[in-house]
């Protein structure tokens, strides 16, 4: 039981109904990692909220749901697809790399030492938010890997998320994220590379209506144990205010 | 589920049969209105889509991922204030009337099910299942559940967890 149990004893039941504030939510379920108590009470009253939907009579749906559900999956396969086959035929990239790019791009990240990167936020931001744009094109003459990401699935249940490192991994990777939460305007996603126990900040960036979205990790990543993408202020921070919500091992 | 995972949009659509019509009653019965209701289903589905890596069977059923998605975004869109004719959890009455008159079997089932659970939740003291569907279907947080009753938080707190608790139970002895 954690130290914190009398103020969260009787949050699991409005956990699961839906019923705490953001704040409260996201106290709760700091909470929650350290609390086998409160685990256990949510295993044993998940049963109950599960089965309230359960108590509506069917309504349903037009037609149209359907049709325009089906038509933005088949889209969606299509271009992945698409993008599959063009994968293999690309040639590999120049002496120009995506860290020699993004140097041009982002010249204050470079000639940094191990220690914790702060880059001008307003900067950063702009390079996360053009990434969406600039950053297939950065990859796209490079045959590089992709790791799925691990997300956090109390905090981001819906995210899922891979990283796609560039052959030579000195020349860095893009982060790409679906099904994130939207942040209120005074918050960022900050992505971070993890070496040796130190966070070295790599650039922020903001999701779309629909979650997704995608941000430049533009350091070397030789030695590096992880990516990661953590909630901060508008601005970012210098160092991570909380657990990673997503991230990925390397 | 193994095809939809690795981006069959057939094994989609299947689920989406499958699936849909369960999600969109729920939304209905949150926000009240058809269109709200389409449009929270629609965002939900391609979540689903997009987020397909993520669900785990050792977690729950495909539908229980679905509708708690399904829920999820509807009290984000309760949330902001985008319905404005909420219904408040009220009991149920609009959607009986306006379901479809022609039941397919699965609908029967469903129809058969939700009969089976509303009666379970008819056993709860009253006072535990008004803030039980006033969270759950309102999407109202516990503090605003404390003031639209006049009751402290700390009680309406309890009347969750025991409502809970005791609709656990109910459902167990229907089972058995």
């Amino acid at each position: 039981m954690a130290r914190d149990h009398e103020r969260h004893a009787d949050d699991p039941a409005a956990y699961l109904l839906g019923a705490l504030s953001e704040l409260e939510r996201q106290a709760f379920e700091r909470h929650l990692m350290g609390c086998s108590t409160c685990g256990e009470e949510l295993d044993h009253l998940r049963p109950a909220t599960e089965a309230l939907p359960r108590s509506v009579s069917p309504v349903r749906p037009s037609e149209a749901l359907k049709s325009s559900v089906m038509e933005a999956v088949e889209r969606e396969a299509a271009e992945r697809e698409a993008a599959e086959r063009e994968q293999p035929s690309r040639r590999r990239a120049g002496a120009t790399g995506i860290r020699t790019r993004l140097r041009a791009l982002v010249p204050s990240l470079t000639g940094r030492g191990p220690v914790v990167a702060w880059v001008s936020a307003s900067f950063l931001l702009a390079v996360g938010l053009a990434f969406g744009a600039v950053g297939a094109s950065l990859l796209s003459d490079d045959d590089g890997r992709t790791l799925a990401a691990r997300v956090d699935s109390v905090r981001v249940p819906e995210a899922s998320g891979s990283l796609t490192i560039a052959s030579d991994q000195s020349r860095g990777a893009i982060l790409r994220v679906h099904g994130m939460p939207s942040l209120p305007s005074r918050e960022v996603y900050q992505v971070w590379i993890q070496r040796d126990g130190e966070m070295v900040s790599q650039s922020i960036f903001s999701v779309g209506e629909d979650g997704g979205g995608a941000a430049a990790v533009p350091d070397d990543l030789e030695g590096a144990d992880s990516v990661a993408i953590t909630r901060e202020p508008s601005g970012g921070a210098r160092a991570p205010s909380g657990k990673p919500v997503v991230s990925v091992g390397l | 589920m193994t095809l939809v995972q690795a981006g069959d949009p057939r094994a989609f659509e299947v689920l989406f049969d499958r699936h849909s019509g369960a999600a969109f009653s729920l939304a209905y019965r949150m926000v009240g209105n058809r269109v709200t209701a389409e449009d929270i289903s629609q965002e939900a589905f391609l979540s689903i889509w997009r987020s397909r890596l993520r669900y785990r069977s050792d977690r729950g059923s495909v539908r229980t991922w679905v509708l708690g998605i399904v829920h999820h975004r509807a009290i984000d869109a309760l949330r902001r204030n985008l319905v404005h004719d909420r219904r408040r959890a009220t009991a149920e009455g609009l959607e009986e009337r306006l379901e479809a008159p022609e039941l397919t079997d699965v609908e029967v089932a469903r129809r058969d099910e939700a009969s089976q659970v509303r009666s379970a939740i008819g056993t709860l003291p009253s006072e535990q299942s008004r803030v039980v569907e006033l969270a759950y279907f309102g999407g109202f947080t516990h503090s605003q559940i404390a003031e639209m009753l006049g009751a402290p938080i700390g009680t309406v707190k309890g009347r969750m967890r025991l409502g809970l608790e005791k609709l656990r139970r109910e459902l167990v002895e229907q089972v058995a």
